[in-house]
Order: C-alpha cells, then sequence, then structure tokens
C-alpha cells in the first residue's frame, strides 16, 4: 500500500462540505408540462387536435362548397374517380331498327354511354319472352343475374336500357324464357364498360358550355371536383365533413364544459356547506346518476320534440347537461372533502390564512388537475353521445350534416360505395383517439404520484 | 467464528428512475451467523432493506438490477437463484416479515389460508392438515382464539395481531434465518415491544438467525447481537453491539448516537440532530458519502473513497480516520454511556 | 350481508319510482297532449288509451293510475298498433336482446380479463404494444362504426370465399349471434381491458405480493391466488355502468344486423312516437339496468370480503 500524503488528512472548510440539490425545483405545472411533452402520443394527439379545429374553421376558406349542393350527375362518387364526361347529342328515342345482331350473342348496338345502353341479340329458337337482366357483380356459376329490368316479347330482340346509369362496368344477361314464361337454361350475357355522356343542353345547363358556342360532339369535359366523393344525394363529402366537424366538435367542446361547469359548482356547493345540505344535494345527484343516460338523452329528443327546421342541437345540448353534470360533482366533492382534510390546509388555517385565500391558493389549484382530465375525457364521451344519437335519428335533424348522421346515410350504401360510411367514421375515431390520448398523456403528467413511477 | 449461515459479498443494485439510474447498494458485504440477531441499522433510503430484498429475489426487475454480489447459504449462491435443487429457499430457508402488516397481507385470502399456503408450497401438505398447522403456528405467535383468528380476514384484525400472523407465516417452514424488514415501525410502542418480545422467544426456541432492519436503535439495542451501520448504499460500521454502542468508530454512527434521544433525568442535554441530507445516489460523490455532513471531514474524505479498515475484535469502519496513514489516527472516541431509545429520522 | 341487499334493493326500487316519474312528467310535458297531436289515432286506440289511462282526469290521478298500473306490472298498450299491449312487446323482442346483451358481456368480461392481465405481465414488451394499441383503437371507434364494418368486412368475406361462413344479419342460430355479440362486446372489452391492465400493475407491486413472493411461492399460483383475485375487483365494480352501455349499444346493432330486439322495437317507438311503448320500454329497461347495478354489487360482496363481511 503507498503511504497517503499526511496533507490529504488535514481537516476540510466548511464551505466545501455544504450539501447542493443537484436537481432543480419545478412548480406542479411546469413538471407536469415537462412530463406531458416528454409523451410523444399526447403530444401527436395535441396536433392532430389543432389540426382538426383548423379543418373545421379554416377549412371552409379554402373549400368554399355548399354542403346541401347536390351534383346530380355525379352521385355517390368514390374519391378520385373519373370526373370526365364526352359530349352527345340529346336524347333520341329508339326503336331497335338501327342494326339487326351481329352473329348469335348479345350485343351492343352503339357504344354504351349514361344515357342509354342499346342492346340487340339474335332470336333463339323456341324462345316465348326475353328476360334482360343487369348486374354489378360477374353473374358467376350460380347465375346471379342481378336486377331483372324487362321483359320483351319474342319479335323483340333488342332493349334500351335507361335506368340510373352509372359510369362503371355493368353484367347484362338476356334469359329466354318458355311459353309458361318460366325461365330456361339458355342465356346470354355481355360485359358492358359505360362512359360518362353529358348531352348539350345538360352542358349548357350544368355551365360547362355557352349556348353560343359551337363544341363538337365527344369533346370531353370535366365535372366539378369532390376531393372525398360525394354522397348518395350527390353531396361533396369534404364540405359535409367539415360543416359536420361543427356540429361535432361544437358539442364536443361545449357539452362537456358547460356540464362540468355546473357539477364543479354543485359540487364544490355540497363539500364546503356540508352537513344535511350536503347529504341531501349528494342524494339527489345519486338518482340522477341511476338514470339510464342513452334512453334519457333519446327521452329528452322526443319531449322537446324538435320543429321542422330545427337543427336539433340544443336539445341535445341541454340533455347533456341535465344528465351529466353528477359524475363531475360527486368528484369535486370528493376532492374538496379530501383536500379540507389535509394538512396543509390545517397549516394554512393556523397560520391565519381567510377561507378565500384557501380557496385560491389550495382548493382551486389542487382540484384544476382533476378538472382539466374530466374534461378532456367528456370530450370524446360527447361526440361519441351525439354520433350514436344521430346515427340512430335521435340527434341532428336533415339536412344539417353530422359525423354521426354521415355515418348513418353512409350505412346504407356502404355495400357499394364504402367511403360514404369510411370517411365521417375515421373523422369520429381519429378525433375521439386523439382526445382520449391526451387525456391519458394530461393524466399521467398531471397525477403527483407518478413523479416518482417509473 | 464458525462458517456463516450467510455470507453476503459485494453486492450492488441499481435501478432505473424517472430521473436516472440510482445506485442503491454500493459494495456491501457482510456475515450472519447462526442463531444470532444481524441489525442492519441507517436512515431511509441507505439501501438496508434494498439489501434484503435483493438476497430474496424481491426487487421488482425491471426497474430494479443487481450488477455484482454473491450469497452464499451454506456454501451456495442464492443470488438472483430463483430455486436451489428445484426447490424455493424464499419461506423455507429463509423467512421474511415487512414493515407494513396491513398491506403485506393479501385482503381477499383469510389468514389461516395465507399462512397455510406455505406449508403446502414447501412441505406438500394437504390443504386442511396445513391449515391445522396454520391454527398451531398463529397459537405459538401468541395470537388467542387461533382457532377462530385463522378463518378471519386482514382487515378484521388489528396491525400487531396481524404482524404476529405474518410471522406466523414467516416460521411456518422452522426456517434458518428470519429477515424482519422494519417489523415494528408501523405499531404502536407498546405493541412493538411485543413483537420484539415475540421475536426473541422465538429465535431462543429455534435458534433461528435474525436479520433485523431497523432505523431504531433502541430496537438494535434490545435485539442485536452484530450491528452494520449503512450509510448512502454503504456499510459504513460494522461490530457488536457493544463496540457500536460504546467504541463507534464512524463520525455516523456518533451522530446517530448524538441524535438519540435519552433518559438523563438533568434534562438539560439537546438532541442533536445531523445537519443536512443524504448524498443523491442518481450521482454518488467520488469521496466519502457523509463527508458534507461530516464534522471531522478532512480533504481526503471529499475525493477519495475511504476504505474498509479493520478496528479491533471484528469491529470496521469505512473511513479515513483510521487510516494508519493518518497521522491523528486514534482510538476512537470513547462514547458517553446512554440508554438507546428511537432514533428521530 | 342480507341487510345490505335488503338496503340495495329498496335504494333500487325508489330510483325505479324516481325513473318512472321522470319519465312520466317527461313525456307529459310535451307541447299539446300526446293523443291529439299529430298522429290520427283510430278509434278504437283512442277508446282504450281514455279507459286505460283516465285522460280526462287532472294530471296528479293520471300519475296515480300509471304508478298502480307499473306496480302491477302493467305498462299499457301500444300507440300505434291495436290492441297490443307492451308488456307483449317487451316478453317477444327482450329475450333477444337480453341473449344478445349476456353473449356481449361474457365476451367483453371474459376477454377483458385475460388480455388486461396478459399485457400487465408483458408490460411494455410487445405483446402489451400491440394489444393496448388495438384496446385504445376499440375505445376510439364507436360501436355502430364497428358493427357496420363487421357487417360489410362479413359480406366481403363471404363474396371472396363464394360461400356464406356466417350470416350478414338476422337471428335465429348461434351462427347469427356470434357476429352482433362480438362488435357489441368490443368496445367493453377494449375498456376492460384497459382497467385490468392497470389494476394488475398496481397489484404486481403490491405488499401482499411480496410477501407470497417472500414464502416461495410459484408465480402460476401467485398470479391466479393473489393477483387476478385482487386485480378483478375494479373491473366487477365498473362492470354494472357497462351493462348499461352494452344495453344501449344492442340498439345500434340489432339495426345493423336486423335483429328482431327490444332495442330495435324502441327506436323505432321512438321514431314513430308510440308514447306508451316508450314510456313503457324506457321504465323496464330503466329498472333492469338499476338491478343489473345491484347485482353487480352483489357480486362483488362475495368476492371482496371486506364488503361481504360488514
Amino acid at each position: 500500500m503507498t503511504t497517503l500524503d499526511k496533507d490529504a488528512f488535514q481537516p476540510l472548510e466548511q464551505t466545501q462540505g455544504v450539501h447542493k440539490l443537484s436537481r432543480p425545483s419545478l412548480s406542479y405545472w411546469q413538471d407536469a408540462w415537462q412530463r406531458l411533452r416528454a409523451n410523444r402520443r399526447a403530444i401527436l394527439s395535441l396536433y392532430i387536435i389543432v389540426g382538426l379545429l383548423l379543418f373545421t374553421f379554416l377549412g371552409p376558406l379554402f373549400w368554399d362548397v355548399d354542403p346541401a349542393l347536390q351534383d346530380v350527375d355525379q352521385i355517390s362518387q368514390p374519391p378520385g374517380a373519373d370526373r370526365s364526361a364526352y359530349l352527345v347529342e340529346d336524347y333520341l328515342p329508339w326503336q331497335g331498327q338501327a342494326q339487326p345482331a351481329r352473329g348469335s350473342g348479345l350485343t351492343l348496338a352503339e357504344p354504351a354511354t349514361t344515357q342509354a345502353v342499346r342492346l340487340v341479340w339474335a332470336a333463339q329458337p323456341g324462345a316465348a319472352e326475353y328476360r334482360v337482366y343487369r348486374n354489378i357483380y360477374p353473374i358467376g356459376p350460380e347465375r346471379a343475374f342481378g336486377l331483372p329490368l324487362f321483359e320483351t316479347p319474342a319479335q323483340q330482340t333488342f332493349f334500351e336500357d335507361r335506368l340510373d346509369l352509372k359510369p362503371r362496368q355493368y353484367f347484362y344477361s338476356v334469359v329466354v324464357l318458355d311459353n309458361r314464361g318460366q325461365e330456361t337454361d339458355r342465356w346470354l350475357s355481355l360485359t358492358v364498360d359505360v362512359k360518362r355522356v353529358v348531352t348539350r343542353s345538360e352542358a349548357i345547363e350544368r355551365g360547362l358550355m355557352d349556348a353560343a358556342e359551337e363544341v363538337p360532339l365527344g369533346t370531353e369535359f370535366k365535372f366539378a371536383l369532390h376531393p372525398l366523393g360525394t354522397d348518395y344525394l350527390g353531396r361533396d363529402m369534404l364540405a359535409r365533413l367539415m360543416h359536420g366537424a361543427r356540429i361535432s366538435l361544437f358539442i364536443g367542446f361545449f357539452a362537456p364544459l358547460l356540464y362540468i361547469l355546473i357539477g364543479v359548482i354543485y359540487g364544490s356547493t355540497a363539500g364546503f356547506v356540508g352537513g344535511m345540505t350536503d347529504q341531501a344535494m349528494m342524494r339527489f345527484a345519486d338518482f340522477v346518476v341511476a338514470l339510464p343516460f342513452l334512453l334519457f338523452m333519446i327521452l329528452f329528443k322526443v319531449i322537446f320534440s324538435i320543429s321542422p327546421g330545427e337543427s336539433g342541437i340544443l336539445p341535445m345540448l341541454v340533455a347533456m347537461i341535465i344528465l351529466l353534470w353528477p359524475a363531475t360533482a360527486r368528484l369535486v366533492r370528493g376532492q374538496i372533502l379530501q383536500i379540507r382534510e389535509e394538512g396543509y390546509i390545517s397549516a394554512a388555517q393556523l397560520l391565519g390564512a381567510k377561507t378565500n385565500y384557501l380557496v385560491m391558493r389550495h382548493m382551486i389549484p389542487n382540484t384544476m388537475g382533476v378538472i382539466l382530465v374530466t374534461i378532456t375525457f367528456a370530450v370524446p364521451g360527447a361526440i361519441f353521445t351525439e354520433a350514436f344519437l344521430s346515427f340512430i335519428g335521435m340527434g341532428v335533424a336533415p339536412p344539417t350534416p353530422s359525423w354521426g348522421s354521415m355515418c348513418n346515410e353512409g350505412r346504407k350504401t356502404m355495400l357499394t360505395t364504402p367511403h360514404e360510411l369510411i370517411f365521417p367514421a375515421l373523422f369520429i375515431s381519429v378525433t375521439v383517439l386523439a382526445f382520449n390520448l391526451l387525456g391519458d398523456g394530461l393524466r399521467d403528467a398531471l397525477d403527483a404520484r407518478m413523479r416518482n413511477r417509473d | 467464528m464458525s462458517d456463516p449461515l450467510l455470507s453476503i459479498s459485494d453486492l450492488r443494485v441499481e435501478f432505473d428512475t424517472y430521473g436516472g439510474i440510482v445506485q442503491a447498494v454500493r459494495g456491501v458485504s457482510f456475515d450472519v451467523q447462526a442463531g444470532q440477531t444481524t441489525a442492519i441499522v441507517g436512515e431511509s433510503g441507505c439501501g438496508k432493506s434494498v439489501t434484503v430484498q435483493s438476497v430474496m429475489g424481491l426487487i421488482p426487475s425491471p426497474p430494479g438490477r443487481i450488477t455484482s454480489g454473491r450469497a452464499m447459504l451454506r456454501g451456495t449462491n442464492i443470488l438472483g437463484a430463483k430455486t436451489i435443487n428445484g426447490q424455493d429457499i424464499r419461506g423455507d430457508q429463509i423467512g421474511m416479515i415487512f414493515q407494513d402488516p396491513m398491506t403485506s397481507l393479501n385482503p381477499t385470502m383469510n389468514i389461516g389460508s395465507q399462512i397455510a399456503e406455505t406449508l403446502i408450497v414447501h412441505r406438500g401438505y394437504g390443504k386442511s392438515r396445513a391449515f391445522q398447522r396454520a391454527i398451531e403456528l398463529l397459537e405459538m405467535s401468541k395470537i388467542p382464539e387461533a382457532e377462530k383468528r385463522a378463518r378471519q380476514y386482514p382487515f378484521e384484525f388489528s396491525g400487531g395481531m396481524l404482524q404476529r400472523a405474518m410471522i406466523a407465516m414467516a416460521i411456518a417452514c422452522e426456517p434458518d434465518i428470519l429477515i424482519a424488514d422494519e417489523p415494528t415501525t408501523a405499531l404502536d410502542v407498546t405493541i412493538q415491544a411485543q413483537i420484539l418480545d415475540l421475536l426473541g422467544d422465538l429465535q431462543r426456541e429455534r435458534g433461528m438467525a435474525i436479520i433485523l432492519i431497523t432505523h431504531d436503535l433502541g430496537v438494535v439495542a434490545r435485539m442485536a447481537d452484530e450491528v452494520l451501520v449503512m450509510y448512502a448504499g454503504q456499510i459504513v460500521e460494522q461490530g457488536s453491539v457493544d463496540q457500536i454502542f460504546y467504541h463507534s468508530a464512524h463520525p455516523y454512527t456518533l451522530g446517530l448516537r448524538a441524535a438519540m434521544p435519552t433518559n438523563d433525568p438533568s434534562g438539560s442535554k439537546r438532541l442533536s440532530p445531523i445537519d443536512g441530507s443524504p448524498p443523491d445516489l442518481f450521482n454518488p460523490p467520488p469521496g466519502c458519502g457523509y463527508c458534507p455532513r461530516c464534522p471531522q471531514a478532512m480533504k481526503i474524505c471529499a475525493g477519495e473513497p475511504p476504505p474498509v479498515i479493520a478496528l479491533d475484535q471484528g469491529q470496521s469502519a469505512r473511513c479515513w480516520l483510521h487510516h494508519p496513514d493518518n497521522p491523528a489516527a486514534a482510538k476512537p472516541n470513547q462514547a458517553p454511556t446512554g440508554q438507546p431509545g428511537a432514533m428521530d429520522e | 350481508m342480507l341487510q345490505y341487499t335488503v338496503k340495495r334493493l329498496i335504494l333500487g326500487i325508489i330510483t325505479v319510482w324516481f325513473i318512472a316519474t321522470a319519465t312520466f312528467f317527461g313525456m307529459h310535458a310535451v307541447p299539446g297532449d300526446p293523443l291529439t297531436t299529430d298522429k290520427a289515432l283510430s278509434p278504437t286506440i283512442r277508446k282504450n288509451l281514455e279507459e286505460k289511462y283516465g285522460l280526462d282526469k287532472p294530471l296528479v290521478t293520471q300519475y296515480g293510475i300509471y304508478l298502480a298500473n307499473l306496480a302491477r306490472g302493467d305498462f299499457g298498450i301500444s300507440f300505434t298498433q291495436e290492441n297490443r299491449e307492451v308488456n307483449d312487446i317487451i316478453a317477444e323482442h327482450f329475450p333477444v336482446s337480453a341473449t344478445l346483451g349476456i353473449l356481449a358481456v361474457i365476451f367483453a368480461a371474459v376477454g377483458g380479463v385475460l388480455w388486461g392481465a396478459l399485457t400487465a405481465l408483458y408490460r411494455n414488451r410487445l405483446p402489451d404494444t400491440i394489444i393496448m394499441f388495438l384496446v385504445i383503437l376499440g375505445i376510439s371507434v364507436p360501436s355502430f362504426v364497428v358493427a357496420a364494418l363487421g357487417q360489410l368486412s362479413l359480406v366481403n368475406l363471404n363474396q371472396i370465399t363464394g360461400t356464406s361462413i356466417l350470416p350478414v344479419g338476422g337471428w335465429g342460430t348461434v351462427w347469427h349471434m356470434i357476429v352482433p355479440s362480438l362488435v357489441l362486446g368490443l368496445s367493453t372489452m377494449a375498456y376492460l381491458t384497459r382497467l385490468m391492465r392497470s389494476s394488475m400493475l398496481e397489484i404486481v407491486n403490491a405488499d401482499f405480493v411480496r410477501t407470497a413472493k417472500a414464502k416461495g411461492v410459484p408465480a402460476t399460483q401467485i398470479f391466479s391466488r393473489h393477483q387476478l383475485r385482487n386485480a378483478i375487483l375494479p373491473v366487477i365494480t365498473v362492470l354494472g355502468p357497462q351493462i348499461a352501455i352494452i344495453t344501449t349499444g344492442g340498439f345500434v346493432v340489432e339495426i345493423i344486423f336486423a335483429i328482431p330486439g327490444l332495442g330495435r322495437y324502441f327506436v323505432q317507438a321512438v321514431q314513430q312516437l308510440d308514447y306508451t311503448v316508450i314510456m313503457g320500454t324506457t321504465v323496464f329497461y330503466g329498472a333492469f339496468l338499476v338491478f343489473m347495478v345491484i347485482l353487480v354489487d352483489l357480486i362483488y360482496g362475495l368476492i371482496d370480503p371486506r364488503v361481504r363481511l360488514e
């Protein structure tokens, strides 16, 4: 062992020995904010919510389309669909005389357009009648012919389809019927790609061309752009989503804000006053809590029985406020009672703090965190409720768009055009997700017990 | 001295926390002799509980981590090993009781079944036989009406009764070592004495070794044979109970003793607390952890960690004051005779 | 325990009375006489109703008649269907809703407890991350969207495979029940998973689990005897309110999957303003939910000795 320097054993000057805190101290809110910032999911959610607000309030400035306007040329258009239409002559009746059928099969007399699909076929031996079918799916071995369109007598071997034609692929079939009108196993089929056309008069009416203009037939026009497609009435999905967001966010923000405010006032009053008043107030709150929420929401809607022309938002708001305040009231009362028993309140009282000071300095800051978290979780709840009620037709009245009512409408066409359901559903889900994640982050950040965990 | 029953060497434990890595235990070594009581004493957060919990494999991992060390029980290293020869030594060869009996028992299971569980696991008893034995154990722990009590749930027991039940559970398999982690801290003073008496009686009857963790020097004086003083994750002084109380070698031990209330009839002596607080174990100081609070600190203390220096008759201290190179190295201060009492944390 | 049960039942009856009263005065607050507004009632129905409810008498008398009828378990007669009693409607349609609901609750509770326990044990590892992501998704997607998308994917699945794997709607066989009850229980399962996970995480570090470890109890036994039983308690406390959510969620699932349950009937009645059916089903559902909550609380008492013995 090496010998140590004797000087090292001289007494230490006391200045060096003062204990220093190696970490800076943080206030409650600073600490909470730091921890929230460290939570990547919560911050991402915050961005999503800000983006959503921009979409709702600034969006209509950039996408100035009336959400109620119906584009009859583009009904149930998925996003990114072909918007082109070719100019054709105005409709002229057709007697099947244009062309005889070529060969033995089913053929088109003219190119298929959204104006008309003109089919001709060769006469089939032994046919008493023909039945014409149209399907949007391939017919397949199980002979799913689809929609029966018409029955023609034996001598008529042509058919003109003008029924709600869309620019898409159709599967036509002609089935031979016997003397008793029963289908035989002989049938012809044809796959047809229908092109969208617009007649001269329609083009003028839609403002695609001037009446005076000489535009050659076959000129391609572009219909109005719908970035997210259109719904079953031809209304622009993007515009409707923006306007629907207003309803959803209005309910989502205001209902919680108001009922939590009422709950806070009610609960803190009960907590402060205490005694019999507190008991009576809380028993009443217990009964309101026991009311089955959605049933009573529906009941309220019936009671308020909105007259035509009203959107039905206000009754929904009122009903939510009436039914939802007790949970917050209970929570806040519990907090107040708990804080009242805390040592630091007694300490402050001993030091001569007045009630006002106690409320402002201790009670409010210590309940703020809980209330903030409650609000964050109440927002998705309110959005859900609005969507649910609108979905079962008990929410906002048509034509006011809301995400819930859009889902309801979209559900009816979901098998053919799922985008009408998926977009509003996506908006609801992402919004609710963002608020849930933010709520989680806030709760973790504000929970003082979490400081020493993880 | 005979071979130790349990020998712990160079134990180091770290925890990952929100603020960084805490080095909770920094190289702890000690021996436990059969039939003796070894007390580990120190203030909150000094690593005394972590030391015994690592031996028992109770360190939650993550965030906890045993980075080095060995714990030889009769020549077999049990540190980090769940079982030895397929047998869990926990509850069998080492029993343990905890600080807060109110939360340390399963609230939804009756007391008898919780004691019986140990016997079912280690002795392969049947349910009813184990339960019968549990009642006997409760009687041994001096719980009245044991038959009825065994069928009750923890919330129906008082704190002292629960701690007796915990002891009954810990001794069910007649372990060689009983670890008592602050067994009396959560209890009333009158109950404390009863629990300590019970532990003492059981030890005499069965020849168990007891590792007693406490911050109460009164408890140490009453129960211990050997004493380890821990500070900032290290053992700073080690010796027999007499050596620690009457020939304290480390300034920290002296500080602890000075902070102890006495029943000096003159009543003029004030308690002298130790100023400051223990070092931040996120970032242990390079030198002696006690240096900033030490009234006898020297230049070397701030920069160089002190080695363990052996003193007379098995006593040792981790302090530069006793280093042979220290010109002032002298016999440790003779302590004034004082009655042990509770140490104020 | 008996005293507790009786107390809870009495409170429950008072709550049902409160619901009935709120419903009655709520419906009578509808502007105008519900019988004379827009709907032209057939003379038979009108006569029946007047006899039954004493509509010419003052409101308080009507309330008395209403309560007396309710006390006998008589919910009244339909407005829109001649001579159809609300009791008959409930008797016919409620069993369907109840079957659907019970399946959904079982699925949600079993799934929630299992997934929650699993994620807690695999905390912050891959299975936990994946399941918790799905859980957040499950909580954030409304039940009607899940139901609609569930049906849509079922249709597509049947189409792709060319066979009918499971029916896309209707009711009758076990096969009809699978998808609707899964869809209905999904969000509750997600919620319970989350709850179970955090409850398990708290229990994992509980003192009594440490005691069990110190006793040398094997990990599987610690899990089944000590952790699960205690961690499940908070899950049970929320089961009552969750049953309410599943019940009302059943409305949309019944509509979408064309299931002839009471929920679908209730929504129809609301749309047709069939006042007696609305009142009857509301009170019935209200009473049902109140007693489900009581039942759940009593089950809680069986598991937690602290409640049972006090």
